[in-house]
């Protein structure tokens, strides 16, 4: 049976400052979040000037 | 769709009420379609970060690997199984009456929830696995001087033994001091024994029965010890250490957990030794609040001080602008 | 019986159970209003697909979800194929997540709430609630390393509380379960009673909105 996984395998990077601790990947994923709220709120949405075709796509 | 402005009807509170949705002028929209892009963006998304990042799975740590790896940490659990010092043992309900447990003010709730699976530490989790082992004599004989000694007698000789434990160099029972432990070390090395074997969660699990699935002793025992904590704790994984939170190795965690994780963090909760009850109390109240927030004056004001909506409606109100 | 003609108004108060029943159903949304091909148009903005893209990732994580049903539990530990199912269900939650939060965070500011739109709200923080629950079944039910942390842990919240005496989390036979029948079947309902009352009350207005004059 081979000997536990080392230590520093398993560890993975993370971010610290003061009290906060935060995995890399889960700051990556929160600040996608954010920017991906800012881009749905800023970004022009489509169809504005053809409020009569017919055949438009979101 | 109407046919004439109204005027926006106060409520009694003489704030504007919410004119009907259906009384705007539309356009047309595919809704099945939308729903139907959805879907495939979410499938591509998904199937591309899967092939990118894969998933943890690291092994669950066998009673053997515990005591491969740290097999002075099995001696000393087992020493502290029979002693009644282990937070199994310790625990209180479900699993014992030796504490009351956790309460939220007067809310009793960990101890108005009774007892409902019960486990005896010393006997569930190390007398009976070990009561199997026929080919040891010097076990079998100390399993016997054990049973037929009283309690205070037993509870003498495993907490003496489990001190010792304690101040021997590493925890190393071949360097403990001497001294009368009676049958424990005897025990106790049977018990790493019965470990290495590969045999134990076995003897735990079904527990007489062909068919387990219920790992309630095994994972009990196991967290007895100091071994399943190093590991998560090496790993970010522990309760200070926003745990909850994270995975193992650079895998996305849980998000989504922050703020219950965030409180664990910071005083007073994290040097409370009710911080598990306070947090949950906490926690329902947050969440309480967060469900009725159509109701609370002030924070359902927030979006209209704070008017990201002005962002949102841009195209509405250039083409409404406010009388 | 008399043989009743279909084209006549129905009774004011008929004794039917299934006439009752399928009036009752025909009110629960605007006549036309299930699945209109027109909306507002002040639907003019990309926070509105949050939504539609919260209930495409949850349909993909049950999708990957039966087929690792169809292998059971320990198929995705020991086949290369099963673990990259495995790795569809935890990346599609993680989606489902983000969606389901940023779509939340559009509707807080746009006070979604208003015009008898509580229950809308409140449905939806439930089924957040619901889907965080329905999650943490999962990751018990994994079979490896971080069930057994997650569980010996989670067991001391959720024992501090009461709650540990009838959910076991130590229980991986329980707890596997709550995770594929239990939760999803009422996460499911409550997801269907959140988008029946949006398609009923309509998309909220604009804040300070007035209703207008015919186009």
């Amino acid at each position: 049976m081979r000997p536990m996984i080392l230590l520093a395998d398993g560890a993975g990077r993370y971010v610290s400052s003061g009290v906060i601790q935060i995995s890399v990947t889960n700051l990556v994923i929160i600040a996608a979040m954010i920017l991906v709220f800012v881009l749905a709120l800023v970004l022009p949405f489509p169809g504005r000037h053809h409020q009569d075709s017919s055949d438009r796509d979101s | 769709m109407t046919t004439s402005t109204e005027h926006r009807r106060a409520t009694r509170a003489g704030r504007p009420s919410t004119p009907d949705s259906h009384g705007f002028a539309t356009r047309p929209y595919d809704l099945v379609k939308e729903f139907v892009v959805a879907l495939i963006v979410v499938t591509l998304l998904t199937v591309g970060l899967a092939a990118a990042f894969s998933s943890p799975d690291e092994k669950a740590i066998t009673m053997r690997d515990w005591a491969n790896a740290a097999p002075n940490d099995v001696v000393a659990t087992a020493a502290g199984e029979l002693a009644g010092t282990t937070t199994s043992a310790g625990f209180g309900p479900p699993y014992n009456t030796a504490a009351d447990g956790a309460a939220l003010g007067p809310l009793k709730l960990q101890k108005w929830a009774g007892v409902t699976i019960p486990l005896d530490s010393a006997q569930d989790l190390v007398l009976i696995p070990l009561a199997g082992v026929t080919d040891n004599s010097a076990l079998t004989d100390a399993l016997a001087a054990w049973q037929s000694a009283d309690a205070d007698q037993r509870t003498q000789w495993a907490s003496d033994y489990s001190d010792a434990l304690a101040q021997a160099p590493d925890g190393n029972p071949d360097s403990v001091a001497t001294g009368d432990y009676g049958p424990v070390p005897v025990i106790a090395a049977g018990f790493l024994t019965l470990a290495n074997t590969g045999g134990l969660e076995g003897a735990l699990t079904s527990s007489g029965n062909f068919y387990g699935g219920d790992q309630t002793k095994s994972l009990l025992l196991l967290a007895d010890g100091a071994y399943l904590e190093d590991q998560a704790r090496a790993r970010n994984l522990g309760g200070d250490q926003w745990g909850m939170m994270n995975e193992t190795g650079n895998y996305p965690g849980q998000p989504w957990m922050w703020l219950y994780t965030f409180w664990y963090q910071v005083p007073p909760f994290s040097t409370s030794e009710n911080a598990d009850a306070l947090v949950w109390g906490l926690m329902m109240l947050l969440t309480l609040g967060l469900a009725l927030v159509p109701f609370i004056p002030g924070l359902r004001s927030i979006p209209r001080w704070i008017p990201v909506h002005r962002i949102i409606w841009r195209d509405y109100y250039r083409d409404h602008p406010r009388r | 019986m008399t043989a009743v003609d279909t084209d006549q108004p129905p009774v004011a108060t008929p004794t039917s159970w299934t006439a009752r029943v399928r009036e009752r159903i025909s009110r629960i949304v605007p006549p036309g209003q299930a699945l209109p091909d027109r909306q507002p148009a002040y639907m003019s903005s990309w926070i509105y697909v949050f939504g539609v893209l919260t209930l495409a990732a949850l349909i993909v994580v049950v999708a990957s979800g039966v087929v690792l049903a169809l292998g059971g539990v320990t198929w995705w530990h020991v086949s290369s194929l099963g673990h990259f199912v495995n790795s569809l269900h935890l990346w599609s939650v993680e989606l489902f997540f983000a969606f389901m939060v940023v779509h939340l965070w559009g509707k807080f500011w746009m006070a979604a709430w208003r015009g008898n739109r509580a229950l809308t709200w409140m449905t939806g923080v439930v089924a957040f609630l619901g889907s965080i629950g329905t999650a943490f079944t999962g990751y018990l039910s994994q079979a490896n390393f971080a069930s057994q942390w997650i569980s010996t842990q989670a067991k001391d919240g959720l024992n501090s509380v009461g709650v540990g005496a009838f959910f076991n989390v130590m229980n991986p036979a329980q707890m596997l379960l709550w995770h594929v029948v239990l939760l999803p079947l009422v996460l499911g309902v409550i997801v269907v009673l959140h988008v029946i009352l949006v398609r009923r009350h309509g998309i909220v207005p604009p804040i300070d909105a007035d209703e207008e004059t015919a186009s």
